[in-house]
């Protein structure tokens, strides 16, 4: 997926003035901020698993190369196939010669973030396979021709009306609005059909197991099952960083994704695959393909301010916390990855130049490092990116900041640093804001200023300080 | 295999090091022992599912109800016949499949089945994959009305039942028919997800890890369209736990 982060502001302001998405959005804070609350509060030793979750992603990251090596030859040593793709590119040319090669017609997608950094449905039915995503919040995304709102409920900001008129050719605007219960049998209805004839199916990966090459797939609907037991090719794709050492450090780990998701103490179906099918099983595929992919990920584990990043188990909980997310939705972020896990994962993966607005769309408030299941310090590494943009970089990809920006920044601080100079300074912008100020308030100004007063009144400056007026007065004056 | 060891090559780079190193044991992690701790683990929970099945029982009953499973408690097989009959005939059901587990004979699966008028059959291939074999019974799954499994096991933490697919239990009789029933046995429950895995580790140590297992907590259901929960997306949209107290 092309990155459209330079967008943000247009997008964000696109998405404020839309009341319908407004509404419909509002339900990541009274379902899913909300769910994640009560289910930690009922969970004992909640924070004793948090800390838990984040020793074994700090330790795994630490020795990623050691275990992509052992998850290769395990998954190997089961049967399987292991590809490495440096990027996306390399990873959807596999997925798309494998699928010539073996004469595949219809390809079953189960949700998945890094296929969606691939592109990889839309580049499939370009080739010519039927491809269709088969979680229903992906699958109304696919029909409008869009990009997930959320990580975990893709289709979050469509209301009923939108998603009848997806499914059903012949709805119109002003009939009956079908509910949630008719508009889900309908596609159940039509996914059925399309899981009886399909011969090659692509899922994500929740965690892969290092030292026994499994994959564990967590899901509400069942399409990941369906996915790992109807067609007759597999292939499971997954960033390099969802890895785990030990199938016995799962439950912690389920534990905190499913309880940080939905807020479930477990969801309907978790499978865990082992390879392709064993001589005697009545089903399954009879090939399983594993494609660990890098796309960017290696700039977050060099940068030791960013590394941490790489934790992330995207469960979507500091989306539902983000008060930023909950106004401006989750296409102002302009790639495959919304809300402050985005905000801090776009820009180093797809360019901070174009992304520099994303690490601002925050008011630092913590509620996304709060709600972390693994404890990712995202606030820290939004000033991390902040700072670069501003000026602590020197590469000028990254330093977006304008050379008048800066200068203004100069000025202020060299002004900040004298008691003098803090005074005449303080004195001149009193005697610059006179002449457009009523009653001690600025109500229109010229820009940059203009940008501060188009939505609230700004106070002038006064012309004498807090000190010497603090001064006088102890002297007897007024 | 030279893209795996280019790729690896620049993973240890970015990590700021030019050798794989081998990381020490860490508590953080359960990966480290040799198998003999994975193997107590899992005859502590063995034993654990045995010694305290009444009580374990009794959560898995809540926690399944909690999940979604319509969960019904049988004092004897002729009772969870008779149940299963029921449920049968309520679904108007006329092809029913079954997995080979025991406990379906002990309570009198087949009669119970068979006496509402609907046909009972098991998805059986002794190995033979040919593809005609498997599309036939690919066909019959989603055509069925009801499927119908014991467990492997239980977990009382979750309300879920496992399974691990294998000859005589296809994957797709819990998951393609609009109702499931699944028949649970006294000792078959173990306390939490970590006595599961506990159990997995041991096996896959000791080389007989399953080609895949199954946790199935409740019916299949999505929020996706306005957060409203509806049941029965892709797999049933109804599932009963039947638990069979004695005998």
């Amino acid at each position: 997926m092309k990155p459209v982060t330079i967008n943000f502001r247009s997008k964000a302001a696109q998405t404020l003035a839309d009341a319908q998405i407004q509404q419909s959005i509002e339900h990541v804070y009274t379902g899913f901020f909300k769910g994640r609350l009560l289910a930690a509060a009922e969970t004992d030793n909640w924070e004793d698993l948090r800390t838990k979750g984040k020793a074994i992603k700090d330790h795994t990251i630490a020795h990623l190369d050691y275990y992509l090596g052992m998850l290769a030859d395990s998954v190997e040593k089961n049967g399987g196939r292991v590809f490495f793709a440096a990027d996306a590119a390399e990873a959807r040319q596999y997925i798309i010669d494998l699928a010539h090669k073996r004469n595949i017609k219809t390809v079953i997608k189960s949700k998945s973030m890094v296929s969606e950094e691939m592109g990889l449905a839309e580049a499939m039915n370009t080739e010519g396979f039927e491809t269709v995503e088969t979680d229903l919040g992906e699958y109304i995304i696919q029909l409008a021709n869009e990009t997930p709102y959320h990580l975990i409920a893709p289709a979050v900001h469509k209301s009923r009306s939108d998603v009848a008129k997806l499914l059903d050719d012949d709805y119109k605007d002003g009939d009956r609005i079908p509910d949630a219960t008719e508009l889900t049998m309908m596609a159940r209805k039509k996914l059925r059909g399309v899981f009886e004839r399909a011969d090659m199916s692509v899922t994500g990966v929740n965690f892969a197991v290092a030292e026994s090459g499994s994959i564990a797939l967590v899901t509400n609907e069942g399409n990941g099952r369906m996915s790992t037991t109807v067609p007759r090719v597999h292939v499971a794709v997954m960033g390099m960083e969802k890895i785990i050492p030990s199938i016995q450090d799962l439950s912690t780990m389920l534990r905190i994704l499913i309880r940080s998701a939905t807020g479930q103490r477990i969801s309907t179906y978790v499978t865990m695959v082992n390879g392709s099918r064993k001589f005697d099983e009545e089903e399954g595929p009879e090939e399983f393909h594993l494609v660990i992919m890098d796309n960017g990920r290696q700039k977050l584990l060099e940068d030791p301010q960013m590394r941490e990043s790489l934790n992330c188990i995207r469960c979507g909980a500091c989306l539902n916390a983000c008060p930023v997310y909950r106004k401006v939705g989750g296409h102002a972020y302009g790639w495959v990855y919304p809300g402050p896990i985005g905000a801090i994962v776009s820009p180093v993966m797809t360019g901070v130049k174009d992304a520099s607005n994303l690490p601002s769309a925050s008011s630092l408030c913590g509620a996304c490092h709060d709600a972390c299941p693994v404890k990712i310090n995202i606030p820290r590494m939004l000033l991390e990116l902040r700072w670069r943009t501003a000026e602590g970089s020197t590469d000028k990809d990254e330093r977006t900041s304008s050379a008048k920006e800066r200068g203004i920044w100069k000025a202020w601080r060299v002004g900040m640093m004298g008691r003098k100079r803090f005074d005449i300074g303080s004195r001149l912008a009193n005697l610059a804001m006179r002449p457009l100020a009523k009653n001690g308030w600025l109500k229109k100004a010229p820009p940059p200023i203009s940008g501060w007063t188009s939505t609230r009144d700004f106070p002038t400056i006064s012309a004498r300080s807090l000190k010497s007026k603090l001064s006088k007065r102890s002297k007897g004056g007024k | 295999m030279a893209d795996r060891a280019k790729f690896l090559a620049a993973v240890t780079a970015s990590l700021g090091r030019t050798v794989v190193l081998v990381p020490n044991p860490d508590s953080a992690t359960a990966g480290f022992d040799d198998g003999v701790l994975a193997k107590s683990n899992a005859e502590m929970a063995m034993a654990d599912a045995n010694t305290r099945s009444r009580e374990l029982v009794d959560q898995m009953a809540d926690a399944a109800a909690t999940a979604g499973w319509k969960v019904h408690r049988a004092c004897n097989p002729e009772t969870a016949s008779d149940l299963v009959a029921s449920i049968c005939e309520e679904k108007k059901a006329s092809s029913v499949l079954r997995s080979k587990h025991e406990v379906l004979d002990q309570i009198g699966i087949e009669s119970a089945v068979t006496s509402t008028g609907a046909t009972l059959g098991i998805t059986e291939h002794f190995g033979d994959n040919s593809s005609a074999l498997v599309d036939n019974s690919k066909s019959s799954a989603f055509s069925a009305d009801i499927g119908i499994t014991g467990v492997d096991y239980a977990i009382a933490e979750t309300g879920t039942i496992v399974l691990h697919p294998r000859s005589g239990l296809s994957r797709l009789i819990s998951l393609a028919p609009p109702t499931h029933i699944a028949v649970l046995r006294h000792g078959e429950v173990l306390d939490s997800l970590d006595e599961l895995f506990a159990m997995e580790r041991s096996d896959f140590m000791s080389g007989k890890l399953a080609g895949s297992m199954n946790l199935i907590s409740g019916p299949s259901k999505t929020a996706d369209i306005e957060g409203t929960t509806v049941t029965g997306i892709h797999g049933p949209l109804e599932v009963h736990l039947i638990i069979l107290d004695h005998g």
